[in-house]
């Protein structure tokens, strides 16, 4: 897999080995199924034609936003960045910027994601971030999942609550939300019918295959008999692997010339993009990035970062073919990333944790095509928080409120993020 | 036995789901504050759901956050496929005092009695467990070692070693009772080894391990000692002035009075001052600060430590003189009393029983093999409903039942504990994982495939060998094997039947052995004890 993070520090890699998920056998034994990779068994009732289904990316490690999105346009940058910056658009270097305005661009690695730009269809909003200024992995990323920082009180996630406070799409569904990870991501927490599936392809009992539909009916049989929670969890993870067994996942077909990449990242999509195609109720899908945490040889332009980032814009380059340019489902994606990283590169070549990242949001209905900022300044050393990192000056918690009241059409904005007022950015259209 | 290899796994995965939300340990009799209204609520919407991760708050202000707009709760009653056939008041007790029954467990608790068996289990140290005790010093030296010893050496090696020789003993000492106590206490002292490190596994063995069965005001004085503690509450940075909160809170609210156990915000800065100057010294040593120290008067609780200017090294008693009170309160009594109970007989402490608890807790000075005794007896053992495991509990009580040749549990208290959501000592809030069943209950997925992963193991460190299942080969005969193996004879017919029957009437494949007693561990009976 390419998200290795062998340049990250101690603790974080014990966190991020948690996100790979694996791709690979059981795909096999489920193309003898169904031949379409469409469930056989289409539900009575269809989407709520005004609520998008949402996929929510969490990149772990504290993304470096200034390299996702580099702003070229500032001498400070390259000043700050003597051997890892991104090359300005208009220099001569193999590896310069993509030009996104005349003051940002993507790396050449960023490639993918030039379409949905160009199309309006992604927005990059950059200086966002938590108002609490800790750069612990643990708690920003706590923080911003949970939707408040530093509140003891509160361990439900943002769209756990969100899905807690809205009617299902579908009343049948036994599965509004899944993230695609061992463990359901904190973001996810409190939700309904949620369930962590690291494979959707292969959600079942392990073992061998020739007996796995006698073993997993037993069980369910056997599960019958016993009291809630642990009755209806047992009867909802049959039921999921009821359905998701109808979904070919091997033999899903992408549209539009949709090629995602083969590492965990793209695979995850890919599944995301079967599982909303399919049309089974799932609402929410939560996925995890790994491999951010860059404090030695960065390498944006041709080693490590540079995979890591090819691997992340290829897949949703090829969802956003696939799933949102159609408009066949109405589909929007947020990524966020637990902070940024220092302006100024460190002695290994790479950057430590800073503060202000960029984020982005991807759908037919979001205001794309542009790079928001707020009171955006040069990176000299006086304009930077703690003469080090770029400021936050745009809560994330103003984006994702507006992608839950317009793009998930939930008014309870106070139930989702408590004592927070948000300010709607113009995020969406 | 020899030192253990490491086996080939994935590497660990550490769920968000271990991440989070607290035990909500204990009901005080009296009344249902706002925040029990909304976790009672919360645990509602886990029901019926597969999510089923209770919305609890962790411990802090108490407010609930956002709109109560959660439905009623429904009770936790006992599954309809276990209580119901067990029998024995001796066996039930065997199932609340051990990591999972086993033939020999069960023979035990029958012939001694139900007194008998319990007091054998209380008075632990005379249990002859040199099997145990040999393989776990030939196979994880660092328990023994210093602070300095410990510091040297890798940390993710000393978090393996740690959780690796926990999961050995929870399962294969014979000194159960303790067992179990040691893993509650290592919740209601949690502390995340990722904020601490070699630090808690001085705290192990100094703290938990040496007053697991001892008295509870003993266990809080080493614990306020435990360097482990210091950094991880950040006490070894609370100096006069400049005062962090973050122990005094939790000493109140999570190890001794209980959250609604009385104090105020003021009585939480007036502790934190009298625990000024506690902090650390070289590699795990306590040490007081006396320049850190806040020597002027303090008043909490009603209770005021005088000023002692320039008293130095006294000044250590301020702390003490806080604990001392604490220790003595009768909310504290309630509290850990409550809590016990919770832990050992049932999610909800009847009021009568809690006060009877407290009131031993008060006579003996928090003894607590005598509130053992008293939480335990015939009658409210037959009376309590059954609890449902937590996967460590599961995880330890399947391998009993397996009863596997071991040479090492690394694949199994790494990335299996992960998988089923409760590695040892990763939890990072000071409350400890939960005791409830609606956290837990929506992993059902990863508990299933451990139970196939198990059975499955015929090669490595652990080799489970299925050739005593099948003394009598019919399906009848393995299907008693595995009832008196791991569910003290009391196996629900409806699943003995299911069993026989997946066994099916003809020749019996080794793999079809092995996914029988798969299923018998996976079986919803399996889970509850």
């Amino acid at each position: 897999m390419h998200e290795s993070d062998n340049n990250a520090c101690t603790e974080y890699n014990e966190l991020s080995r948690r996100q790979f998920v694996t791709w690979s056998a059981g795909a096999a034994l489920l193309a003898t199924f169904v031949p379409p990779w469409l469930p056989k068994v289409v539900l009575a009732e269809s989407y709520a034609a005004n609520r998008d289904v949402i996929i929510s990316i969490f990149m772990r490690g504290g993304a470096d936003g200034l390299t996702l999105c580099a702003p070229f346009a500032d001498p400070e940058y390259y000043t700050g960045r003597p051997t890892i910056a991104i090359p300005r658009p208009d220099s001569s270097s193999a590896n310069k910027g993509i030009a996104l305005d005349d003051r940002f661009a993507f790396p050449q690695a960023m490639s993918a994601l030039v379409e949905s730009f160009t199309a309006k269809d992604l927005l990059v909003v950059h200086g966002t971030g938590s108002v609490d200024s800790s750069r612990s992995h643990f708690d920003q990323q706590h923080f911003i999942e949970v939707g408040k920082p530093r509140d003891p009180t509160i361990v439900t996630g943002w769209l756990g609550r969100h899905l807690a406070s809205t009617t299902p799409m579908r009343t049948n569904a036994p599965l509004r939300a899944l993230g695609i990870a061992n463990g359901l991501a904190q973001t996810l927490i409190g939700a309904p019918q949620a369930l962590p599936i690291p494979s959707p392809a292969n959600f079942g009992l392990v073992g061998n295959p020739a007996t796995r539909q006698e073993r997993t009916d037993w069980l369910k049989n056997d599960y019958l008999g016993t009291i809630d929670p642990v009755r209806s969890a047992a009867i909802d993870t049959s039921a999921t692997m009821d359905l998701l067994k109808t979904i070919n996942f091997a033999g899903y077909a992408p549209a539009n010339g949709a090629v995602y990449p083969t590492g965990s990242f793209g695979a995850s999509l890919r599944s995301a993009a079967a599982l909303i195609k399919a049309d089974i109720g799932v609402e929410a899908i939560q996925v995890d990035v790994g491999g951010w945490d860059t404090h030695s040889t960065q390498a944006p332009l041709t080693g490590s970062m540079f995979n890591t980032m090819t691997g992340f814009a290829g897949a949703l380059g090829a969802l956003y073919k696939d799933l949102i340019a159609v408009g066949a489902h109405s589909v929007t994606v947020v990524v966020v990333s637990e902070f940024g990283r220092n302006v100024r590169e460190n002695g290994s070549m790479g950057t430590d944790h800073g503060r202000g990242n960029c984020m982005f949001v991807m759908g037919k209905n979001i205001a794309g095509g542009k790079v928001m900022t707020r009171n955006w300044t040069s990176l000299a050393r006086e304009n930077l928080e703690s003469g080090n990192d770029l400021k936050v000056t745009i809560d994330h918690r103003d984006i994702l409120a507006e992608i839950v009241k317009n793009r998930l059409t939930n008014d309870k904005l106070s139930f989702v993020f408590p004592d927070f007022v948000p300010t709607m950015r113009g995020a969406t259209e | 036995m020899s030192q253990s290899s490491v086996e080939l796994e994935p590497p660990p995965t550490v769920t968000e789901v271990t991440a989070g939300p607290i035990a909500p340990p204990t009901r005080i009799a009296g009344g249902t504050t706002r925040r029990n209204f909304f976790r009672a609520g919360a645990a509602a919407v886990a029901v019926g759901s597969a999510g089923a991760l209770a919305i609890v708050p962790r411990s802090g202000p108490r407010r609930p956050p956002g709109d109560p707009m959660l439905p009623t709760p429904a009770p936790v009653e006992p599954p309809a496929t276990s209580g119901e056939t067990w029998g024995s008041r001796e066996v039930r007790l065997a199932r609340r005092v051990t990591m999972g029954l086993t033939p020999e467990e069960v023979q035990l608790a029958r012939t001694k009695g139900f007194s008998g068996y319990l007091d054998y289990h209380l008075n632990y140290t005379a249990i002859d467990d040199a099997a145990a005790q040999a393989f776990v010093a030939t196979t994880y030296p660092q328990l023994v070692m210093t602070g300095a010893e410990l510091y040297a050496l890798d940390a993710t090696a000393v978090l393996r070693q740690l959780q690796e020789a926990t999961l050995f003993r929870a399962a294969f000492s014979k000194r159960q009772l303790y067992e179990r106590m040691v893993e509650f206490w290592t919740d209601h002292f949690s502390i995340s080894m990722r904020d601490v490190g070699y630090l808690k596994t001085l705290d192990d063995r100094d703290v938990i391990r040496k007053h697991a069965l001892g008295n509870f005001p003993d266990m809080v004085r080493a614990s306020a000692r435990s360097t482990a503690m210091l950094v991880y509450l950040d006490n070894n940075t609370s100096r006069v002035g400049r005062i962090n909160e973050n122990y005094a809170r939790e000493l109140m609210e999570l190890h001794t009075l209980g959250v609604d156990g009385g104090y105020t915000q003021a009585d939480v800065v007036a502790v934190a001052r009298a625990f000024t100057g506690w902090t650390i010294a070289g590699r795990g040593d306590f040490r007081f600060d006396a320049t850190g120290h806040d020597y002027t008067a303090k008043t909490f609780l009603g209770q005021t430590i005088p000023a002692a200017p320039g008293t130095g090294a006294a000044g250590i008693g301020d702390g003490d003189k806080v604990i001392d009170f604490l220790v003595k309160h009768p909310n504290t009594a309630k509290y850990v009393s409550s809590k016990m109970i919770r832990w050992l007989l049932q999610y909800d402490p009847p009021a009568a029983l809690v006060d009877k608890v407290a009131a031993v807790y008060l006579q003996t000075d928090g003894n607590i093999p005598s509130m053992i005794r008293a939480i335990l007896t015939p009658d409210s053992i037959a009376a309590a409903p059954p609890k449902h495991k937590r996967p460590f509990h599961f995880v330890a009580s399947a391998l009993r039942g397996v009863n596997p040749t071991v040479k090492g549990v690394a694949g199994i208290a790494n990335s299996r504990l992960s998988l089923v959501g409760q590695q040892s000592f990763v939890w990072e809030t000071p409350d400890g994982y939960p005791d409830n069943v609606q956290f837990w209950s929506g992993l059902v997925m990863n508990r299933w495939n451990f139970g196939d992963y198990l059975t499955a193991l015929t090669t490595g460190d652990v080799i489970v060998d299925i050739a005593p299942f099948r003394l009598v080969d019919t399906p009848d005969g393995i299907t008693a094997s595995i009832n008196n193996a791991m569910f003290g004879g009391e196996m629900p017919t409806k699943t003995r039947d299911a069993i026989k029957s997946y066994l099916g009437a003809t020749a019996l494949s080794s793999t079809r052995v092995r996914e029988a007693l798969a299923l018998a561990i996976n079986s919803t009976t399996f889970q509850w004890y």
